[in-house]
């Protein structure tokens, strides 16, 4: 019993150890590191918190303030995502839901308890309205952007090349796959493209052989993929038995993950999908991270798994977060800032050429800046294309058609707000 | 000795027949109300009230509604999710569609159509029995998540195929949505939880109650007697599903907030059903005791790391809880088979001869 007293007393001093010397921003992340979701999960997560880590330990943190980055597990479950919004809010400065089904649900919770959602490439496309959407961000891409980068890949940069052919949008049948249904559609009525949306329920993502079945039927010119955590290792597998023609096979950025490809390996060669960032294995920053990081024994990753899309964008993610952080920290001229000004900050975002090779980070994404009218950036991203043993750059920069996408983000932002009347509206942006 | 029952004379057949024969049992649940009406609402934190307070209540609803048809009745079903469903998309086309109508009102009628389509489900309980009849009641659960994600009407053709549940007022106050304030939403579930135990307490007790238990028992046995099952049987999934379809309802709209199809997938059913069976069936209590280990608990041992100042991971938290409160489910299950509310009621029986067992 002794012994157990002086073990517990000791927890409690190292715990309050930890805590008086971590640190003061608060940035929790709703991870999911179990449940069906976590084999995507984790890479993303890992490279999420290694990004602060490294932060913390080389920086001291941003502008002199340690960020305490913690994460509350989800497994990706609506309501544990509840609980875990719940449990952080008091202190929080921001909410990263990473699920469109929590996104959801926090989402009409901002304008109240104002903390900005930062839901970097997806959550609710039309979220980019940063008039209607004041507290949610998306940058550096949404939905609609990955989108309309795929069509302008596939048609060569002249969407009326696709006139005639046949495109199957294989999806989740849940909000996440249904997302870009609105911009395809309105596409293809414009360009004279048949679109063939074919859902894949969240039973079924394991055993896709009727929706394949149904894609070797019809015969279709390419299929875009919207899938997430099983799904696309099935359709994957699923793709490689039929024998549908790899290179016609692209997915979003969220179906770009090295592990579901490593299962079919050479016969996956030519399978493509969109992503705004890239592993850019030389960058500076991975010197850092393993020297602050992984060195330290402070990592839960791999070398496998870093040198992967997932593990890379994680660190994009985190650094999108931090720049947020240093912008609302410039401008405010305090170290603490607090959500309200983590949301200005979130909104002033520059991220340029140069601002990158500082951070060590050049080429992972492209550069962006938001605005209070545009929450998203528009960053624009890369065709990667697995080769057999890693996904390689397949086409040059893209960019989004913003121009057709923004009537379509301000109609369905203001539909939005008239079916959750009262929601207030940012008048001062013009 | 503090469930003395020396010195309480039962002198008319309405006093031996009382919900509370004792009267520590009555003081026990005076306490209990009070506790939920008075002494929660002042102290509870946000936190508490939307991760513990309200969940727990509209699960134990569920639960009950469940406990109705399966613990009363015998009727095992393993479709209440799909009904849960009914009522909440019931009540959200009812609000967009008359928005005039008082919330309230539109919760407790969503209840009217998962009774209807209860029913309809029900049917082939006059033919099948056991494990049969929860395959028939699987069907309605595989197609009515079904209906839920292909019928754009439903949802009123979102983008994203889910329901968002707008900004409800009720005499000028917010009851439902992102304006609401949570005590609001707490006395909201908590007025129709309480109103619905108690009406299926007075049902349980009076003579549809005995047709059901007759029924449970002993299905031919019941009719040879007089019963009509089909009546009995039909009551049963009319009233279970309408209690099922109003916690629905609760669970979107005081809540969640927002509902995507899957959300009325199978593992909520079997998750209701865990607690039913967990808490006792054929007992009203028992939802409740249930409710509270399988959605309370998790929820209590993930902040408890925190409290003692123990730093772990929140993804090892996350399995060290499953672990625990799985151990803890076979524990019950192994003491006592007949569910948590039979372990009280043998607790307390063993309090009122206490210290003098025979």
């Amino acid at each position: 019993m002794k012994h157990f007293t002086k073990m517990a007393l000791a927890a409690t001093v190292a715990a309050g150890l930890c805590t008086s010397a971590a640190a003061d921003i608060y940035a929790p992340n709703l991870s999911y590191r179990t449940g069906p979701f976590a084999a995507t999960g984790i890479p993303l997560m890992n490279g999420q918190k290694d990004y602060f880590t490294m932060i913390n330990e080389r920086d001291g943190g941003i502008g002199g303030v340690k960020i305490e980055f913690d994460e509350c597990e989800t497994g990706y479950s609506t309501e544990k995502g509840v609980e875990c919004y719940e449990k952080t809010k008091g202190r929080a400065v921001v909410t990263q839901p990473w699920s469109t089904g929590i996104t959801l649900q926090v989402l009409p919770k901002t304008n109240v308890d104002m903390i900005p959602i930062l839901a970097p490439g997806y959550g609710f496309s039309p979220m980019a309205d940063g008039k209607v959407f004041q507290w949610a961000f998306n940058a550096p891409g949404s939905y609609w952007d990955a989108a309309s980068m795929i069509l302008k890949f596939i048609s060569q940069d002249n969407l009326d090349n696709l006139k005639g052919k046949k495109i199957a949008f294989l999806h989740l049948d849940h909000p996440f796959g249904k997302e870009p249904l609105p911009f395809l559609e309105a596409k293809a009525a414009q360009h004279g493209f048949e679109l063939l949306p074919i859902p894949v329920g969240l039973k079924e993502m394991q055993n896709q052989s009727a929706q394949w079945l149904q894609i070797r039927r019809e015969r279709p010119d390419y299929v875009i993929m919207w899938g997430w955590g099983a799904m696309n290792a099935g359709a994957i597998t699923e793709a490689v038995k039929t024998k549908f023609p790899m290179e016609n096979f692209i997915g979003t950025w969220w179906s770009g993950h090295d592990a579901d490809l490593k299962i079919v390996g050479e016969d996956g060669k030519g399978y493509k999908s969109i992503s705004f960032s890239r592993p850019m294995l030389d960058a500076a920053i991975q010197a850092d991270i393993k020297k602050y990081v992984v060195d330290a024994g402070k990592s839960q990753s791999n070398p496998e798994e870093m040198s992967g899309v997932f593990y890379n964008r994680g660190l994009v993610i985190s650094m999108i977060l931090a720049e947020g952080i240093k912008a609302a920290q410039d401008h405010f001229k305090v170290g603490e800032i607090n959500a309200e000004q983590l949301r200005w900050g979130l909104e002033n975002l520059n991220v340029t050429e140069e601002r990158l090779a500082e951070l060590g980070m050049t080429g992972m994404v492209a550069p962006f800046k938001t605005s209070c009218s545009d929450h998203t950036g528009h960053s624009g991203g890369w065709v990667l294309e697995w080769d057999g043993k890693a996904f390689v750059e397949a086409s040059d920069h893209l960019t989004p058609d913003s121009a057709s996408i923004q009537p379509l983000e301000v109609e369905k932002a203001a539909e939005y707000a008239a079916a959750n009347a009262p929601w207030p509206i940012n008048e001062e942006c013009k | 000795m503090l469930y003395r029952t020396a010195g309480q004379y039962k002198t008319s057949y309405a006093s031996d027949q009382a919900v509370f024969p004792v009267r520590q049992d009555a003081i026990l649940l005076g306490i209990i109300l009070l506790l939920a009406w008075v002494i929660f609402p002042l102290t509870a934190s946000e936190f508490t009230f939307q991760t513990l307070l309200i969940p727990i209540l509209i699960y134990s609803l569920a639960a009950l509604g469940l406990n109705v048809l399966t613990g009363y009745a015998g009727q095992l079903s393993l479709g209440t999710a799909a009904f849960m469903g009914v009522g909440a998309y019931a009540c959200y086309k009812m609000v967009t569609l008359m928005p005039w109508l008082n919330p309230l009102v539109a919760i407790l009628l969503s209840g009217a159509f998962s009774a209807g389509i209860g029913v309809a489900f029900g049917i082939p309980s006059l033919r099948i029995k056991g494990f049969y009849l929860a395959i028939a009641t699987l069907a309605a659960q595989f197609f009515l998540v079904w209906l839920f994600e292909k019928w754009g009407w439903l949802y009123n053709y979102n983008s994203s195929g889910a329901i968002q549940v707008p900004n409800l007022t009720m005499f000028g106050v917010y009851v439902a949505g992102p304006q609401a304030s949570t005590i609001v939403q707490y006395y909201v579930v908590l007025v129709v939880v309480s109103l619905l135990t108690w009406v299926t307490i007075n049902l349980t007790r009076g003579t549809l109650g005995r047709t059901w238990k007759a029924t449970r028992d002993m299905d031919f046995a019941a009719e040879l007697i007089g019963i009509n099952l089909m009546r009995s049987k039909l009551t049963a999934f009319a009233i279970s599903s309408y209690i099922v379809g109003v916690a629905g309802a609760l669970f979107v709209f005081m809540w969640r907030g927002a509902a995507e199809p899957n959300l009325f997938d199978i593992p909520l059913s079997f998750r209701i059903l865990f607690i039913a069976i967990i808490g006792g069936l054929g007992s009203i209590m028992g939802n409740y005791l249930g409710a509270i280990l399988i959605v309370g608990l998790p929820v209590m041992l993930n902040t408890v790391p925190e409290a003692l100042g123990i730093h772990i991971d929140s993804a090892t938290v996350e399995h060290l809880n499953i672990m625990i409160v799985g151990s803890l489910i076979i524990f019950f299950l192994i003491i006592e088979p007949h569910g948590l509310a039979r372990l009280w009621a043998l607790i307390r029986e063993k309090l009122v001869i206490w210290p003098f067992p025979h």
